[in-house]
C-alpha cells in the first residue's frame, strides 16, 4: 500500500462522514414553523448563563410562567428548562446538565410529572432529549427514557431514526439545516389568544393513586442533589384544570415537601390571590395559560421569592439590564405579531361568515 | 473511483429508503408501528354467554341492528364493545358515527395534545364518557368511562357489582394491574377498577393509550 492509496482511502471516509452528517442535519426535524417546542431544550445553550431561578418540568413550566416578568417586576433573572411532557427523569437530568454550567440559587419543579413512573411516548421523549447537549447527563436521560421500542444508538446517529423523512422534506429542512431562529423567551412559549375554560372533565377513578416509586426516586434525587449543591428547591403545581390533580397526590406533594422541608406552592388553590380568570387566562379550555394568565401567576410567585428565598434584585447590574433590554424588546414584538395575526384572522372569520 | 461513488451511491439509497412496514412513525401525539401491531391475548374472555342483568337501566340494542341482541352484537365485534342506545361505540373505530347515533352530549371538552397538533376530545352523556384520539384527520375512539351504576356493559356488568359476577360475564382470565382488573382482546382492554370484591369503575380502553 503506497501513500496515494493510504491519502485516498482517508479521503474517501471523510467523504461518507461529511455526507452521512449532511445529511443528517437535512433530515432530522427542525420544530420551526410547527411543533416549536421541539427547540426549547437546545436554546437553552445559546444564553448567558447566569440565572437566579432555573425552571424545569413539563408543559405547566414553559407556557405558565414568564421570566420576564420575574425581571421585569423583581429583578430575578430567570430560565425555563421545560418540554412537552418531560418526565421527572429527564427533569432530574436536564438539571444535572444544567449544574454543568451555571449554579442557580432556586430550582423550581412543577409535580404534574410525578404522576408518570415509567416511560411513554417516544416523539416526547424526542423533543426533551435531542436538544440536549452531550454528556453523561445526556446519556443517562436517554437510558432512563426509552420506551421498549427504541434505541440508543437512534439518538447518537438520529439519521437512523429519521431516514425516512427524505420523501418529505421541505424548505424549511434546507434553511434550518445550520440554524434555528429563537422559539422562546428565554424557555417561555408565548400564547396570547383566548379560549375560556368550559366543561372541564373531572377526573376519572385510578386504581391507584400512589405515584409511583420510580418517579419518586427521583424527586428524592433532585431534593438531594439541590441540597448538596447549595440549591432551594421549590416544587410548584400550575394551575392547569386539565389534566386533572387529584386530592389524593396533592397529598403525598404536600406530605413529601413538609417532610424534605421544601417550600410546595400549588396554583390551582391560589386562584384569588394571583387573580386568574379562567374565562380570560388560558388559551386552550384551561390546560395552558395565555400570556396574561402566566404574567398573572408569575408576579405572585416572583413575590414569593422575594419573600421565602431572598433574592437579590439585579436590575441594577448593566450588562444583565441591557440583556433583558433586548430581550423584552423581542417579547413585545412577539405580542405584538400574535395580536395582528389574530385580528386577521378574525377579519378573515368575519369576512367568511358575511359571504 | 467510479466503482466506489457507484456504490456509495446504493448505500445511500438503501440508507433512505425507510424501514418498510415495521418503521415507526413519530407523528403527532401517538407514535406508533405503522403495522397493525395489535395481538391476540387469547386469555381474555367476552365470548362466553353473558348472563342476564338485572339492572334496569341497561343500555338496550337497536332494533334495527343486525344480529339481534346487544349482547351478540357485542360478541360479533371485534374486541370489546360498548353498545347504548342503538350505537356501538368500538375501541379504535371511527367516532364520528357513534358520536351522530349518540346524539348531543351533556358536554363536550377538547384537549389538545401539548406540542403536537390534534386534539383528544372526551364526549360527555350523562352515565358515561366517551374519548376521542385523532389521527391521519379523523377521530377514534381511545375510551369508554362508566360514570354511575345505571348502566352496564352488553354482557350485563356494572358499577357496583361483584368479582365473582364479572368472572361470570367474563372469565377469570384477567390480569391484575394496580387493583384494576383487565380482560384484553384483539387489541383493546376492559378494565374494571375495583375496591376490594366491588366493581368501582368500568372503562373500555384502547391500546393507544398504553403508548
Amino acid at each position: 500500500m503506497n501513500w496515494k492509496s493510504v491519502i485516498r482511502a482517508v479521503c474517501s471516509v471523510i467523504f461518507v462522514i461529511v455526507t452521512l452528517f449532511l445529511l443528517q442535519k437535512l433530515l432530522v426535524p427542525k420544530y420551526a414553523s410547527d411543533v416549536v417546542e421541539g427547540n426549547l431544550i437546545a436554546e437553552y445553550y445559546g444564553e448567558e448563563k447566569d440565572h437566579d431561578v432555573i425552571f424545569i418540568g413539563d408543559c405547566e413550566v414553559y407556557e405558565n410562567f414568564s421570566p420576564k416578568v420575574l425581571w421585569e417586576e423583581y429583578g430575578i433573572n430567570s430560565y425555563i428548562r421545560g418540554s412537552a411532557q418531560q418526565l421527572i427523569w429527564q427533569s432530574y437530568y436536564l438539571l444535572e446538565d444544567t449544574l454543568r454550567y451555571e449554579k442557580p440559587e432556586v430550582v423550581i419543579f412543577n409535580v404534574l410529572a410525578l404522576k408518570f413512573d415509567t416511560p411513554q411516548k417516544e416523539a416526547y421523549n424526542r423533543m426533551s432529549l435531542e436538544g440536549m447537549e452531550w454528556s453523561l447527563s445526556k446519556v443517562k436521560a436517554i437510558l432512563a427514557s426509552m420506551t421498549e421500542e427504541e434505541h440508543f444508538l437512534d439518538y447518537v446517529f438520529p439519521i437512523l431514526r429519521y431516514h425516512s423523512r427524505w420523501s418529505e422534506l421541505g424548505e424549511e429542512d434546507v434553511s434550518y439545516m445550520f440554524h434555528r431562529e429563537p422559539v422562546s423567551h428565554n424557555g417561555y412559549y408565548m400564547r396570547v389568544d383566548v379560549k375560556p375554560a368550559e366543561n372541564v372533565p373531572e377526573g376519572r377513578i385510578l386504581s391507584n393513586y400512589q405515584f409511583g416509586e420510580n418517579a419518586l426516586t427521583y424527586l428524592d434525587k433532585m431534593t438531594a442533589l439541590c441540597r448538596e449543591n447549595g440549591i432551594r428547591l421549590v416544587l410548584v403545581k400550575a394551575p392547569s384544570l386539565y389534566p386533572w390533580w387529584y386530592e389524593e397526590w396533592e397529598e403525598q406533594v404536600e406530605a413529601y415537601a413538609e417532610e424534605h422541608e421544601l417550600l410546595y406552592l400549588n396554583f390551582l388553590e391560589l386562584t384569588e390571590e394571583t387573580g386568574l380568570d379562567f374565562s380570560q387566562d388560558t388559551y386552550d379550555g384551561g390546560l395552558h395559560l395565555n400570556l396574561s394568565g402566566a404574567e398573572k401567576i408569575t408576579r405572585y410567585l416572583g413575590g414569593v421569592l422575594r419573600e421565602e428565598c431572598a433574592l437579590a434584585d439585579r436590575r441594577g447590574e448593566a450588562d444583565l439590564s441591557r440583556a433583558w433590554a433586548e430581550k423584552i424588546s423581542a417579547y413585545e414584538q412577539e405580542i405584538a405579531r400574535q395580536q395582528e395575526n389574530a385580528k386577521r384572522q378574525e377579519m378573515a372569520e368575519e369576512e367568511e361568515t358575511t359571504e | 473511483m467510479k466503482k466506489r461513488i457507484l456504490a456509495g451511491v446504493i448505500c445511500l439509497t438503501i440508507l433512505l429508503s425507510g424501514c418498510g412496514n415495521s418503521t415507526k412513525i413519530i407523528e403527532g401525539d401517538v407514535t406508533m408501528k405503522e403495522s397493525d401491531d395489535r395481538t391476540e391475548t387469547g386469555e381474555a374472555a367476552g365470548t362466553q354467554q353473558a348472563p342476564g342483568t338485572e339492572k334496569s337501566n341497561v343500555s338496550e340494542p337497536s332494533e334495527g341492528m343486525a344480529g339481534g341482541t346487544a349482547e351478540d352484537e357485542a360478541v360479533s365485534y371485534k374486541g370489546y364493545a360498548f353498545i347504548h342506545d342503538g350505537a356501538v361505540i368500538e375501541m379504535d373505530g371511527e367516532a364520528a358515527a357513534a358520536i351522530e347515533q349518540l346524539g348531543d352530549p351533556d358536554s363536550y371538552f377538547e384537549a389538545p395534545s401539548c406540542a403536537f397538533e390534534g386534539i383528544d376530545r372526551i364526549y360527555t352523556y350523562g352515565s358515561f364518557e366517551l374519548d376521542t384520539y385523532p389521527r391521519d384527520g379523523k377521530d377514534y375512539v381511545s375510551c369508554v368511562i362508566f360514570k354511575d351504576d345505571t348502566i352496564a356493559t352488553p354482557e350485563g356488568i356494572g358499577i357496583g357489582d361483584s368479582v365473582a359476577r364479572m368472572e361470570e360475564a367474563y372469565g377469570t382470565g384477567w390480569t391484575d394491574r394496580d387493583g384494576m382488573a383487565v380482560y384484553e382482546k384483539d387489541g383493546m382492554k376492559l378494565c374494571f377498577i375495583l375496591d376490594g370484591e366491588e366493581i368501582v369503575s368500568i372503562e373500555y380502553r384502547s391500546r393507544v393509550l398504553d403508548n
